[in-house]
Formats: C-alpha cells, structure tokens, sequence
C-alpha cells in the first residue's frame, strides 16, 4: 500500500461544495433506492381518477377543475415527502452510526446538514417533475377535448379565436410559476423538519411537531395582523396572549405566502415579481432554519 | 521530538442526566490526562462503561467535553481540520446498506476531497487490503460481520491517516478475521501510522500493542509500556528445545548453587488462536 501524493496534496477548506455535493447525492440516492416514488403511482391515479369525475359534470369547469386538483394534489404530496423524507435522514444514521464516520471525516456539521437538505432538494425536485409530467398530459388531454368540444356552427374566425383563447389560456407561465412555488413550500417544510430533527429524540416527534409547525404555519399571517394591529380586531389581548402571538410569527413559517397557488388555480395571473419575493422569503426561511438547525446539531451529544 | 499523534489535557465528561426532575448525572471521563506518541500502538483498556468510548469521541471531536482539552498532532480536535489525520472504525459500524463495497470508499474518499482517478485506485487498492475485492459491486446490506468490520477498516483508511482509532475493531469476527485485522494493524504500525485501539480482547492488545492505558469510572488508573506493565521483575523465562533430563537436572543444579531458585516448569503450548487456524487451514487445503 502506496501513499498517493494527490491524496495529502490540498489544504483543508473551511466550507467544501464537494463534501456537500457527496453528501446530497448520497442522500438522494439513499431515497431513491428506498422506493419513495410509490408515492407517484398514488398521485397518478387521483388525477386519472379525477379526470374521468369531470367528464361527467359541465364542461366549462372542467380544465379549471383539472389544474385546481393537480396543483391541490401535488402540495400535499410534496409537503408528505418533505416531512416524512427529511425526518428520517439524522436518526437514521445516528441509529446505524453512519455519522459516526461521516462526522470523524473532516466534515463539518453545516456540511453535512446542508448536504442532507440538497439530496431532499433533488428528491422533490425531481418528484415535482414528475408530478407536473403527469398532469401536463392529463391537462394536455383534456385541452384537447375542450378544443373539440368548441360548436362547428362558429364562423372560422370566431372558432379559430376561442380555440386560441383555450390554448393560451392552458399552459400559461403562471402556472409553472405555481409548480415553482409547490416545490419551494415543500423545501421550507423539508428545512423546516431537518430543524426540528436537529433537537428531536425520535422520528415520530420530528413528524408530529412537523407538521403542526405546517398547520400552524398557516394561522401566521392572522397571528401577526392581530399582534400589530389588535384594535382593527376589536381585541385588547393581555400580556401573555401578544408573547403567544409573537412567538408564533418569529418562530413558525408563514405558509400563506404560498397559498398563492390557489389563486393560479382559479386562473389568475401572476405578476414575475411576486413569484421573485416568495423565492426570497423561501431562501431566507431556508437560511434560518439551516442556521438554527446547526446551532442545535452543534450542541447535540452524539 | 516528534509531535505527539494525540494529547489528552484534564479531559472530564460530565453528562447531564436526561430527566428534569431528577438533579446530577454521570461522570464518563474524570479528569484524564493521556499523550499517545507518533508510531505507537496504544491499547486504551478498561471494563464497560469505564469511559473509553467516549475518550474516543472526545478526540474525534463527536463529543463536547465538560472541561479539558485534545489534540490530534497538535491540532484542536475541535477544529473539523483536525480530522484530516484520522481514520475512525466505531464499535460495530454500519454504512449505507444501498451502497456497494466499492460505493462505499468512493463516498469516504469524497469526503476526504478524493476524486477522479486517484480516488478509483485507492479504493481498488483498499478493497484488495480488505479482501473483498469479490464482493466490491455487492450492496454492504448483504456483508457479513467480518466483511462490514473490513470495509469500515477500509473507510477508515481511505484518506492514507496518520492515526487509526479503532473501537473494538475485531468484535463479532471470526478467528481468521481477526488475525487479519490484527496483522494489518502490525502492517499499518510498521509504516509509522498511530494506532489508538479499544478492545475487550487483551491476548490480542498484549501482541500488538506499545502502550496500554488501564481506565476505571472515567479515570486512568495505569498507564505506561506493557512490556513493563507486564513483566515480573525478579523472574527470566528460558525456553529450551531438545533438552534431555540429564540437562535439565543440571540447570537446576546450576540454579540451586547460584542461590536462585526455579520457579515453575512447564512445556510451552502454542496459542488456541494459532491451533485453530492451522485446523481450519489444512481442512480448506485438502
């Protein structure tokens, strides 16, 4: 056994992209191999299933009716991954006592959180895809039929104009700009719960509190308007009512910034500088929950 | 004088107790002062729960200690930059079932800023050291004991280390696995590489090692070279081959009129571990 020049040759850097690069393709291959995208057969057959619900009921819903359930179906699956995708990753390997060697290596802590947050990145980045091939066919499909369904007693002009109207009216960039935003929602949840992870004592926890800092997430904006302005509400909370309701809007996400993909899904169109600030409240979100989530894993005994 | 591969300075662990309501806890490492020199073997003993394991951890910056410092080469082993000198094998590794044996080495040797070609060699070269070259492209879910311990000998060696900590590195493995672990240990000490190891089987830290810590409730309660921790020092042992009777009587005639005296007389036995091998061995070649 030979000692290779090459190996002793570089100097330990502080922050290695190629130690997080190796981490997070290890993660994402950990979760492929663990078969998490049973999970799109699931997601297919919602949409199938309701695609042949619609062709029972008005057509004139029907496209709208396509996108709301795609877009509704794909947020609660991508949220599911995240959670149940990142909670496992750190008891899982300090349960086999794979950080043991990963961390004896010359591997920081932030590496390795940031490392384990980009292989969830890719996993629902690459579900998401997935998710949105699926329902560009089916809403493909049923496009097609709405173009059909057009009455051949139009004059060519006035059909040639409805027939337009529906193609752009379909695949509009709002619309992926509302996929984009699923996937950003469902990376806060996934850093929200690395996070959590970070000081939980089990799986089950991580879960559990997940989740409801989710649902609580959603309840953020009411709790921050009645905390600024708690006279425009009539109320006059005491003391420890407006701590609770500080805390509530400094320590959870605001999930409402998302819900922006509700309005995609009624048709709205959506300016590209609303789709920028959500991506900027997301990385910041991002960024805290990285840093807090260090500083418990730095204290962490292991 | 060289730099000391590890130097330990008034280390005490004190881990709280995980219950609110009750107050104190538990003193794993008790002011402990300890300096491993480059080149050595160094057996750190002791019973369960004695604070071993987490003196390891300790070094290898995994745990915060309460008070007290350690050094890898001079290098706070808090410093991530630390850990460029260091090889780990934990009590009973376990890697990424979903990877291979070669897989495996690549990830490590990525963490260690391996890459490309250099890093390809270097993992054929430690599979072939391990011996599982044939089971390089199986997934490491599908090893067996002996085969997991190897290739965590393996990881562990990935980034050429100048110091291998090795906790119970020969554990659950059988007597041919041993000894290979064991001898690539000598080998690894013959090319100046530190060894700090932890282990419960002291006939094999007797052969191997330079040095032996004894730690009792988180305190070292003997510490220096084994062959002076271990010898008798009023008592020469002498083998001889093809002595007849005659001779012996007049050795001991010799000692009785020198004012010595012998102590015991016995025919040397090889070691069972050698016996065994040599049984399964000759079973294997025939």
């Amino acid at each position: 056994m030979t000692a290779d020049p090459a190996i002793h040759a570089a100097a330990h850097k502080l922050f290695s992209f190629t130690r997080v690069w190796a981490i997070a393709a290890n993660t994402f291959r950990d979760l492929v191999r663990q078969k998490v995208f049973y999970f799109m057969l699931v997601f297919a057959l919602i949409l199938i299933g309701a695609s042949l619900a619609l062709a029972s009921i008005n057509s004139r819903g029907q496209l709208q009716t396509v996108i709301d359930v795609s877009l509704g179906a794909m947020g609660v699956f991508s949220i599911l991954l995240a959670v149940l995708a990142t909670a496992m990753l750190l008891p899982k390997d300090i349960e086999d006592r794979t950080l043991y060697t990963i961390l004896a290596k010359p591997v920081a802590r932030f590496e390795y959180l940031a490392g384990k947050l980009l292989g969830v990145v890719g996993i629902l980045a690459l579900a998401i895809v997935l998710m949105a091939g699926v329902f560009c066919i089916v809403l493909w499909y049923w496009r097609g039929r709405e173009i059909a369904a057009i009455p051949f007693y139009y004059d060519p002009a006035e059909a040639a104009q409805r027939i337009e109207l529906v193609r752009s009216g379909t695949f509009t960039p709002s619309l992926f700009g509302g996929v984009f935003v699923v996937l950003l929602r469902s990376i806060v949840c996934a850093a929200l719960t690395l996070m959590i992870s970070c000081f939980a004592t089990s799986w089950l926890f991580t879960v559990i509190v997940s989740f409801a800092a989710v649902i609580i997430g959603h309840l953020v904006a009411i709790a921050r308007n009645v905390w600024q302005n708690p006279a425009s509400f009539g109320v006059d909370p005491p003391w420890y009512m407006d701590g609770f309701l500080r805390l509530v809007t400094v320590a959870f996400p605001d999930m409402q910034i998302f819900n922006i993909v509700d309005e995609i899904a009624l048709g709205t169109n959506v300016a590209p500088a609303i789709f920028a600030t959500i991506a900027g409240l997301s990385a910041g979100y991002i960024a805290v929950y990285l840093l807090v989530g260090y500083v418990f894993f730095i204290w962490r005994e292991l | 004088m060289s730099v000391p591969a590890i130097t330990i300075k008034n280390l005490t662990k004190r881990f709280t107790n995980p219950s609110v309501f009750s107050r104190g806890g538990i003193v794993a490492v008790d002011d402990l002062s300890l300096t491993v020199e480059a080149g050595h073997v160094y057996g750190l003993l002791g019973p369960n729960g004695s604070g071993k394991s987490t003196t390891m951890k300790i070094v290898l910056g995994l745990v915060t200690p309460t008070s007290g410092r350690t050094f890898i080469f001079d290098k706070d082993s808090r410093d991530v930059e630390s850990r460029e000198a260091v090889g780990f094998l934990p009590e009973n590794p376990y890697f990424y079932k979903f990877l291979t044996g070669e897989e495996t080495l690549h990830f490590y040797g990525k963490l260690c800023g391996l890459r490309g070609a250099a890093l390809a060699a270097r993992a054929r070269e430690l599979l072939a050291l391990a011996g599982l070259e044939d089971a390089a492209h199986r997934r490491v879910g599908g090893y067996s004991k002996g085969m997991l311990q190897r290739i965590g000998l393996a990881q562990a060696l990935v980034q050429e280390p100048r110091l291998l900590v090795l906790d119970e590195p020969t554990a659950g493995v059988d007597p041919a696995g041993s000894r290979q672990i064991r001898d690539l240990i000598v080998s690894l000490k013959q090319r100046g590489i530190t060894v700090l190891l932890c282990s419960h089987l002291l006939s094999q830290v007797q052969e191997i090692c330079d040095r032996i810590g004894i730690m009792h409730r988180g305190r070292l309660i003997r510490e220096g070279p084994l062959e002076e921790m271990i010898a008798i020092e009023n008592q020469t042992e002498l083998v001889v081959e093809n002595a007849t009777p005659e001779l012996l009587a007049d050795l001991k005639a010799r000692v009785a009129a020198a004012g010595a005296r012998v102590v015991g007389e016995a025919r040397p036995q090889q070691n069972l571990e050698r016996y065994f091998l040599d049984v399964t061995r000759d079973a294997r070649d025939e």
